[in-house]
C-alpha cells in the first residue's frame, strides 16, 4: 500500500505542492438494529480508497477516489495540487507545518474478540432478546443497536512517514420508549445513542444488557406519571454520561484551535476562547482538570498516530480551573505557536483531516456519587442525555436529560420527568464543587460528532465521573 | 454508466431465480471550496462509486454496501450476500420491490465544475464585504443513481447542485446568507454577499433584551429549520407508526395560510426524482390551507399502515428511518420584508436559527438559538440589533391557526438544521415565539 501512496504523493510534489500526504483506508462496518424483538436493519459495508492532501501557498487541496490504479493515483496527486492551486484566486498568508517526528510504525487496537469474527447471529440475538424483554416489560417501543468498525489505515507523507494502523471499535445500546397521553418518555443504557469504545465484542459483553432491560422499561413507564421537573435555581448533580456530553459541547469544541482561528466560523461556529488568554482564563473551579488524551486504553478516541502522523499524546487542557491547552493540527499549531498535539483525524478516506477531539475528559475528584447526594440539601440528580443545544461560540447551553430525581436533605426522593438545565459555560464550570473519584470514572464515547464541510462524523471519547454544580437554572419549559 | 452496465450484466448471471434481489449504485463527484478569514483555506473533491446489494430469500433479508474497489467481482458480492442472508432473522416487514412499469430513466453525462469556477464565486462573495471577515463555502456536485431489481425495474437519474453559504463577521456581530440551485451559473454569490455583509454591519454592538414571548419575523433559513423538523419527525410515516408524530391528519392543525407541497418534479427542484427503491417520487400536497393531508412513505411504512407508497425512501439509510420529503415548497404569500417589519409593534427579526434540538417529539418543543443577524423591531421599525437568545418553543404551536400573520412574497432554497436544498420557502411573520434565555443564561 505504501507504494501506491507514494505514487500519489510524488505526483502532488512534482506538480509543485510544498507538502503532501495521503491515506489509504480499508474500512469494514457492521450495523444491526432491532425493535420490539424484530431485527430492523442488518447492514454491512466495505470500502477501499485513497485521500490525498496537497499544500500550495495558503490552502490545502484534497482529492479522494476509490480508484487505486496507477494512472488514477498519479491523477489524484495532480488533482490535489490543482485544487489547492485554484485557491490562489482568493489567497491568504502562507504558513508552515509544525515539526513532528517522522516515523515508520504500526499499531493495532488491543482487542480480545474481533467483532467481525463473532457470529452475526449471536449479535442479532442479543438485540432481539433485549428488545423482546423490554417490550414484555411494558415498553411501547423497545429498540437496540450495535455498531462495529474495523479500519485499516496506511499513511504516507512527503516527509517520509510510513504508518499502518488497524483501529477496531465496538458499541451500542438499548432503549425503552413509553408513549403516554401526548408525550413520550425514554430510558437508555449505557447512555443515549449507545456507548462506544475501541475494542472488540468484549466491549458489548461488558455492558450486560440483560441486567438492565427490566429497569429501563419500568423507568420509562414511570416517567409518564412522574411530576415535571420543578423550575428554579438549585444544586444539580450530573451522572457521568451526561457530564461527558457537557464536556464535549462546552469544553471539547471550544478548545479546537481551528475554531478559535475562525476556520469553522461559518458552520460549526467559533469559540469564546481567545488565545491571548491562554494560561490566564478561568474556565472553572479548582476541581476542573481537563485532559485530551489519545492514549487511554479502550477509550473511543485512542490510537497511536493521528491522520497527520503525529504521535498520540496527553495534553493538559484545563488545570485547576485555568485554561492551559488547545486541540491542534500541524497547520493550526504552527500558526498559533503551540505544540502539535496529534488531534487531527478524518472521517474515512474521502474527507480532509481536521482537528478533532481525542479523549477529552475531566480527571476524577475524590468524592463519590453517594457522598455527593448525602451532601446535597436541595437539588436534582439527572441521568442520560435527551437533548443538547449550545450556541456557536460554546457559551450558552441547554441540556435535557431522560430522567431526574429530587434530592432532599441528602436523600434521593421523587423521580421527575423532562429535566432540563441551562447555563453559561464558565459560570457553570466555576460552580462545580464536588466530583466523584476514580472508581466511578468511565471512558464515555461519542460516535456521532458532526463537524466540517463537507460534513464529517467523528468518534470522540470523554472520561467523566458524576459531579455537583451549585445554583444552576433547571426546569426550563417551552 | 459503463461500470454499472458491466456490473449488472455480470451480476444477473449469478442471481438465483427464486430470490428477490435489488442492486443500486450511486456515483458522485462532490466538490467544495471553503473559505475563512476571507481567503480559501480548504478545497476538496471526492469521487464516489458505491454498490448496494439487497437479497431477500426465504423471508430473510440482507443488504451489503461496498465501494466498487472493494468488490472482487459481482459474483463474489452475490455469493457473500447469499451466504450471510442465512444468518439473518425473518424479516416480517419486507414489502417487496417496485415493478418494471415504475422504471424511470434520466441518466445524463455531466461534466463536474472545476475549482477555478467555485473560487470565482467565492471571490464575488468576499469582495463585497470590504474589511469584514468572511467565511463559508461554495459547493458543486454531480450525482448519478442506478437501480435494478428482479421484478424487472431498471431506473437511472442524474442531478446537479450548487450552493454558496457564507457569513461576514465583525468583533461584535455576524451576518449570513445562502443561495442554492441546480447549476453554479444560477448562483448569485455577489447578492448573497451583499445580504450577509449588511446583516453583519447592521447587527454590530447588539443589546441584550429580556427573554419572553415576542412577535417574530423569520428569514428563510429560520423558516426552513422549523419546517425541516416537521418534515423529518412529523410527516414521516415511521413516526406515525411509532406514535411519536405530532401530526393530526385532516384537522386544522396549522394556520390556513400555510400550504406545503413536496414536488421533486418541479423545474429546478434539487435531487433525484426517484427514491431509493428506483420508482418516481410522488408529488404530494402535505398541508393544504393548514390541514395535514399526506405523510411521507416508504415501501415498508406504506405496507404497515396499508396506505399507498409515496416513494420517499432515502438513499443510503435503508428504509428503517422512514420517508422524508426532500423537495418541500412552502407556498409564498404577498408580503414584502418591509411590510412584515412595519406590521410589528414589538418583536424580533431572526435571520437564522442554530443548534435546534427536540425536547419531545409529540409536542415538538424544540430549543435552539438565533445567530447571524437579529434585530429588535419596535413600532414597525428595526430599532437595534439584539444578542443571543435561547428559545424553547413548540414548532407545531408556532405554525398553529392564528399564529401566522403573513408570508413573504418571495421564496428561495434555504439552508436548514438538517441541510440545504430540501426546502424552498419565503419569510414568515409569527404572532408569538417563546424565548427562554438570554446572554446571561
Amino acid at each position: 500500500m505504501f507504494d501506491l501512496l507514494q505514487k500519489a504523493v510524488d505526483s502532488a510534489i512534482s506538480s509543485g505542492a510544498a507538502y503532501s500526504d495521503a491515506r489509504i483506508l480499508n474500512s469494514k462496518s457492521r450495523s444491526i438494529s432491532a425493535r420490539n424483538g424484530d431485527v430492523e436493519d442488518f447492514n454491512q459495508s466495505e470500502s477501499i480508497g485513497i485521500g490525498i492532501r496537497a499544500l500550495v501557498g495558503s490552502s490545502w487541496g484534497f482529492y479522494s477516489t476509490y480508484d487505486l490504479s496507477d494512472k488514477s493515483l498519479v491523477n489524484a496527486g495532480l488533482k490535489a495540487h490543482n485544487i489547492a492551486k485554484a485557491s490562489a484566486k482568493v489567497p491568504g498568508k502562507e504558513f508552515p507545518l509544525a515539526d513532528v517526528p517522522i516515523v515508520e510504525d504500526e499499531y493495532t487496537t488491543p482487542h480480545e474478540k474481533n467483532p467481525f469474527k463473532v457470529s452475526s447471529t449471536d449479535q442479532i440475538n442479543l438485540l432481539v432478546k433485549s428488545t423482546e424483554e423490554m417490550k414484555k416489560n411494558g415498553s411501547s417501543h423497545a429498540s437496540g443497536r450495535l455498531d462495529f468498525w474495523d479500519t485499516e489505515k496506511w499513511f504516507f507523507s512527503s516527509q517520509g512517514h510510513k504508518i499502518y494502523q488497524n483501529i477496531v471499535e465496538s458499541g451500542g445500546g438499548i432503549s425503552s420508549l413509553s408513549i403516554g397521553d401526548g408525550e413520550t418518555q425514554i430510558r437508555s443504557y449505557p447512555q443515549s445513542f449507545g456507548e462506544y469504545r475501541t475494542g472488540g465484542w468484549e466491549v458489548i459483553e461488558s455492558f450486560k444488557f440483560e441486567n438492565e432491560v427490566e429497569r429501563l422499561a419500568e423507568e420509562s413507564k414511570r416517567l409518564l406519571t412522574a411530576p415535571q421537573c420543578p423550575e428554579g435555581t438549585r444544586d444539580l448533580i450530573l451522572e457521568g454520561s451526561q457530564l461527558a456530553l457537557q464536556i464535549h459541547e462546552s469544553v471539547g469544541h471550544a478548545i479546537e484551535l481551528d475554531r478559535i482561528l475562525g476556520w469553522e466560523a461559518a458552520y460549526a461556529g467559533a469559540s469564546h476562547l481567545d488565545l491571548n488568554k491562554l494560561n490566564k482564563h478561568k474556565y472553572g473551579s479548582k476541581l476542573m482538570n481537563i485532559i485530551a488524551d489519545a492514549t487511554l486504553p479502550g477509550a473511543l478516541a485512542t490510537f497511536k498516530y493521528d491522520d497527520e502522523g503525529t504521535p498520540a499524546q496527553r495534553v493538559n487542557i484545563v488545570e485547576e480551573g485555568i485554561w492551559k491547552g488547545v486541540l491542534t493540527g500541524r497547520d493550526s499549531a504552527a500558526i498559533a505557536g503551540v505544540s502539535p498535539g496529534g488531534m487531527v483525524r478524518a472521517d474515512g478516506y474521502g474527507r480532509i483531516p481536521m482537528v478533532r477531539m481525542t479523549n477529552v475528559g475531566l480527571l476524577p475528584g475524590n468524592s463519590s456519587l453517594d457522598e455527593i447526594i448525602e451532601a446535597t440539601d436541595d437539588g436534582v440528580y439527572m441521568e442520560t442525555n435527551r437533548s443538547w443545544s449550545i450556541d456557536d461560540i460554546r457559551l450558552n447551553f441547554q441540556f435535557g436529560c431522560e430522567a431526574g430525581w429530587l434530592v432532599k436533605n441528602g436523600k434521593i426522593t421523587d423521580m421527575v420527568k423532562n429535566p432540563t438545565y441551562t447555563g453559561i459555560t464558565p459560570n457553570f464550570w466555576a460552580s462545580m464543587d464536588m466530583l466523584a473519584g476514580e472508581d466511578e470514572w468511565v471512558f464515555w464515547g461519542t460516535p456521532n460528532c458532526g463537524k466540517g464541510q463537507p460534513g464529517q462524523v467523528g468518534h470522540t471519547g470523554h472520561p467523566a465521573s458524576p459531579a455537583r454544580f451549585k445554583n444552576v437554572r433547571i426546569g426550563v419549559k417551552g | 454508466m459503463k461500470y454499472w452496465n458491466q456490473f449488472l450484466e455480470e451480476a444477473k448471471k449469478h442471481i438465483p431465480k427464486s430470490i428477490d434481489c435489488e442492486i443500486k449504485m450511486i456515483s458522485s463527484t462532490n466538490s467544495l471550496t471553503r473559505f475563512a478569514n476571507s481567503h480559501i483555506h480548504q478545497n476538496v473533491e471526492e469521487e464516489v462509486a458505491d454498490i448496494y446489494l439487497t437479497v431477500h430469500k426465504d423471508d430473510k433479508t440482507i443488504t451489503l454496501n461496498s465501494n466498487i474497489t472493494s468488490i472482487d467481482s459481482p459474483k463474489s458480492l452475490i455469493d457473500k450476500a447469499l451466504a450471510e442472508v442465512e444468518n439473518s432473522p425473518n424479516d416480517t416487514g419486507w414489502a417487496g420491490m417496485p415493478e418494471s412499469d415504475s422504471s424511470f430513466n434520466s441518466y445524463k453525462e455531466i461534466e463536474p465544475k472545476n475549482p477555478e469556477e467555485r473560487a470565482g464565486k467565492v471571490k464575488d462573495f468576499i469582495e463585497v464585504g470590504k474589511d469584514f471577515n468572511a467565511a463559508g463555502y461554495c459547493s458543486t456536485s454531480v450525482d448519478h443513481y442506478f437501480v435494478w431489481n428482479t421484478n424487472g425495474l431498471e431506473s437511472s437519474d442524474s442531478t446537479t447542485s450548487a450552493f454558496i453559504d457564507g457569513i461576514f463577521r465583525t468583533e461584535t456581530s455576524s451576518g449570513s446568507s445562502h443561495r442554492g440551485g441546480t447549476s453554479l451559473e444560477d448562483i448569485d454569490s455577489e447578492t448573497a454577499g451583499i445580504e450577509a455583509f449588511k446583516l453583519a454591519k447592521d447587527s454590530q454592538n447588539p443589546k441584550d433584551i429580556d427573554p419572553g414571548k415576542y412577535e417574530v419575523v423569520l428569514g428563510p433559513e429560520a423558516v426552513s429549520t422549523i419546517l425541516v423538523f416537521l418534515g423529518v419527525y412529523g410527516f414521516n410515516a415511521r413516526s406515525k407508526i411509532e406514535g411519536t408524530s405530532p401530526i393530526q391528519m385532516n384537522s386544522q392543525q396549522f394556520d390556513e395560510k400555510l400550504t406545503l407541497i413536496d414536488d421533486p418534479h418541479r423545474d429546478k427542484s434539487l435531487g433525484f426524482k426517484i427514491d431509493a427503491s428506483g420508482a418516481p417520487k410522488k408529488t404530494l400536497e402535505i398541508v393544504k390551507d393548514g390541514v395535514p393531508k399526506s405523510l411521507f412513505h416508504t415501501r415498508r411504512t406504506a405496507k404497515e399502515l396499508n396506505e399507498d407508497n409515496t416513494f420517499h425512501e432515502l438513499f443510503g439509510w435503508g428504509d428503517s428511518f422512514g420517508g422524508i420529503g426532500t423537495n418541500i415548497y412552502l407556498n409564498p404569500g404577498s408580503s414584502t420584508k418591509e411590510d412584515m417589519i412595519s406590521a410589528v409593534e414589538r418583536g424580533i427579526y431572526i435571520n437564522e436559527f442554530w443548534y435546534c434540538r427536540v425536547l419531545d417529539p409529540i409536542t415538538q418543543v424544540v430549543t435552539g438559538l438565533n445567530r447571524n443577524g437579529s434585530f429588535l423591531i419596535e413600532n414597525g421599525k428595526i430599532t437595534k440589533p439584539v444578542g443571543r437568545l435561547r428559545f424553547t418553543q413548540s414548532f407545531i404551536a408556532s405554525l398553529a391557526a392564528g399564529n401566522v400573520i403573513s408570508l413573504g412574497s418571495e421564496s428561495r432554497f434555504a439552508d436548514s438544521e438538517f441541510g440545504e436544498g430540501i426546502l424552498n420557502v419565503p419569510m414568515l411573520h409569527l404572532k408569538e415565539f417563546n424565548f427562554t434565555g438570554g446572554v446571561s443564561g
